[in-house]
């Protein structure tokens, strides 16, 4: 059951306050603190009241009866999604513990699941050296040190560089995982499959990360075919907003990093008439420039 | 009741979340389902929830609310704090609290010692409705189903124990913080992050669809049910349904998951889409069909996505595709993106893909992303080609003519 009370942020705030309280460190100014960190925006009218009247877990004093600091046992959800996560090739890269979960029945198998879109060129998380580079930069992000990595460019050059690691970011569309590295003023994204050979470095200043350059594009849509969702679910992963402009049309705004611009347009492409740019004229012209060849094709 | 920030029931916040999310021009005026005062509650909850992500809008008809995120930017759903908000009562957590107290490290407890030691705690307070015996038994029967008590017998007595856990959580650091956004029912993953101090949160996740968080409940008990082979009833836009499931197929392009299921005779595959299945209940346990595995098998090496069914024929495609000879990339795309289907090269700088799929029809979009280099394109459903020219008539109608065309 995953809709239940054991997991929730009340629960899990009172957990803190009981905590503060059996070390005898809880004052009334730091229940306060603890409820606007751990809960929600209008939990103040109630959790510390509660916690002090109807639920009898704070005396008056900001004691309470509880004799350990509280703490929850694994629940079966959770011992059975984590055996879940075992059978999942991409655990390779994790040193997780295994101990515990011997007996315990997965929530779910890889074969129940399909990525129907998925693209198949994805790494290859059995590679010996691919998870050896990826543990290098994980423990690098974390240990905040920088690295120095050799990999092979998109135009097949090879590169040797210092960078600082900052995110490791997943794809799950190309199944992919990319370093994301500041270094040389720039925003650097190394697709992991592409490297090398990648060593912590042995010293060096930290390098900053440099904004994502970003753009937007507008397009109006008429809802037909239940277009409208199509596309609204299709970008939903971006930062958008959305306006009725009558009863069957709309107008959308989505921003997008400006790498992806041919993915955008790709993906604009693919909801054929029902969607049209109407700004920037930049890329409305890639979007003709595409129309016009495959006019040429067809005649 | 007054207001309060938790909810009862998941799904009717699911709905509002949703249209929040998806679609955020609506006014107020447009929730119609319900009343204007429920949707001044669930506004209410949603942004105590998840204040950062709301925005607000104001146009001719007035204000709208709405959640907007780049979810790339995140290492976490914040949609997955809405499974954080079920209510309970005053009782609830007070045991809550003072049961896994009484148990940890007690070596085991009858009811009549649980009984003692929690009016002992409890009678300090000024209040005069302790928890009766049944209550008690009741919530231990409870955590006991969720794992975290467990019964033993000492003699002829019952005891009450607490679960054990000798699961090294600190090891699960960056696994948890990733398969919780990367892999299904990562709500439960999140729970398991909340334990595990110092979060890892600098992985990104790109093309991520944080809306099939809302469909937790819903996905757990159909993989639950496809792992226990048992039948499933629920409803589909107010349609019941009663299959077998199989397969839940996830879109990372569409930001939609589906479930393929067999019908009870186990003749006919279909697909439902999850974010649209309601009031869901697992059945008994049956066996599989003679035969279904390896029909399940053939019929998924025919799907392009989540569309058609095995009573329907199978549709031939062919798509001719034009890539330069400096233009690897094209190939590279065809290849990684055929799903069924195969490419063969037909010269220098001519690539056909081909498949044989029940329902040709949901690969339109597909097909028009290649605008630009389909030099031939075929297929026994002659509404795909028909389509696809057409569309590709009303889009030069739309730009124009391109009078700076690099040729």
């Amino acid at each position: 059951m995953l809709f239940h009370e054991i997991y929730s942020t009340y629960y899990q705030t009172a957990s803190v306050i009981l905590r503060e309280a059996v070390r005898g460190a809880l004052t009334g100014r730091e229940l306060n603190t603890i409820v606007q960190k751990y809960a929600f925006g209008e939990s103040m009218l109630t959790i510390p009241d509660g916690m002090k009247k109807k639920w009898r877990l704070l005396r008056g004093d900001f004691s309470t009866p509880l004799r350990e600091e509280p703490s929850l046992p694994l629940t079966t959800l959770e011992k059975r999604w984590m055996k879940a996560m075992l059978l999942d090739p991409r655990i390779q890269l994790f040193k997780p513990d295994m101990a515990g979960l011997e007996d315990v029945e997965p929530l779910f198998t890889p074969e129940m699941i399909v990525y129907y879109d998925r693209y198949s060129n994805g790494d290859d998380y059995t590679d010996a050296g691919y998870i050896r580079h990826f543990r290098v930069i994980l423990d690098a992000i974390r240990e905040n040190r920088n690295l120095v990595i050799s990999f092979r460019s998109g135009r097949q050059m090879e590169r040797r560089l210092t960078v600082t690691p900052y995110y490791l970011e997943y794809s799950e569309k190309d199944d992919r995982f990319r370093l994301i590295a500041g270094g040389y003023k720039r925003r650097m994204m190394i697709n992991l499959s592409r490297i090398m050979e990648c060593v912590p470095a042995e010293h060096g200043d930290r390098m900053a990360l440099k904004e994502a350059s970003e753009d937007t594009v507008t397009f109006e849509l008429e809802d037909r075919r239940n277009a409208l969702e199509r596309v609204l679910l299709h970008f939903s992963h971006l930062e958008k907003e959305t306006k009725r402009l009558d009863e069957n049309h709309y107008r959308v705004t989505l921003r997008y990093d400006r790498q992806d611009e041919i993915e955008m347009v790709i993906r604009i492409l693919s909801f054929g008439a029902a969607v049209k740019v109407t700004e920037p004229e930049s890329f409305i012209r890639l979007l003709r420039e595409r129309i016009q060849k495959q006019k040429e094709f067809a005649t | 009741m007054g207001y309060s920030e938790l909810i009862k029931n998941f799904s009717r916040i699911r709905a509002y979340i949703r249209s929040f999310y998806v679609y955020g021009f609506r006014h107020r005026g447009d929730f119609t389902e319900k009343s204007a005062r429920s949707y001044d509650n669930e506004r209410r909850r949603v942004e105590s929830w998840l204040g950062d992500y709301m925005k607000f809008g104001q146009d001719a008809d007035g204000r709208r609310v709405f959640l907007s995120v780049d979810s790339r930017s995140i290492p976490e759903n914040p949609l997955y704090r809405a499974f954080r908000t079920k209510s309970f009562t005053d009782r609830d957590i007070t045991l809550h609290f003072y049961l896994l107290d009484i148990l940890k490290g007690s070596g085991g407890l009858s009811i009549t010692e649980i009984m003692d030691e929690l009016t002992d705690r409890l009678l300090e307070f000024e209040a005069d409705d302790l928890p009766d015996e049944s209550t008690v038994r009741k919530k231990l029967r409870e955590y006991g189903s969720l794992g975290l008590v467990t019964v033993q017998k000492r003699g002829r007595e019952k005891v009450y124990l607490l679960s054990e856990s000798p699961v090294n959580l600190s090891a699960w650091g960056p696994a948890a913080a990733f398969f919780s956004e990367a892999a299904p029912l990562g709500a439960a993953g999140s729970f398991l992050q909340q334990r595990i101090p110092d979060q890892f949160d600098r992985f990104r996740f790109k093309h991520h669809y944080i809306l099939n968080a809302l469909d937790s409940e819903i996905l757990y008990e159909l993989l639950t049910a496809i792992g226990e082979k048992r039948r499933v009833s629920f409803t589909v836009r107010k349609n019941s349904v009663t299959v077998l499931p199989l397969k839940v197929y996830i879109g990372t392009q569409t930001g939609r998951q589906y479930l393929l299921a067999a019908s009870l005779l186990g003749k006919r595959f279909s697909f439902y889409r999850v974010d649209l299945i309601d009031n869901i209940k697992k059945g008994d346990i049956c066996e599989y069909p003679p035969g279904l595995e390896q029909e399940l098998a053939d019929f998924c090496s025919h799907v392009w996505g989540v569309t058609g069914n095995n009573s329907s024929r199978l549709e031939h495609i062919e798509m001719t595709v034009f890539a330069g000879t400096e233009e690897g990339h094209i190939v590279e795309r065809l290849e990684r993106e055929k799903r069924c289907g195969s490419v063969e090269r037909l010269d220098d700088t001519h690539w056909r893909f081909t498949a044989d799929v029940y329902d040709a029809f949901e690969m339109i979009p597909w097909l028009r992303t290649f605008t630009g280099r389909v030099t031939e394109l075929k297929c026994t459903d002659q509404r795909v080609p028909d389509r696809f020219w057409k569309d590709l008539d009303e889009m030069t109608l739309m730009y124009g003519e391109d009078t700076n065309a690099v040729s």
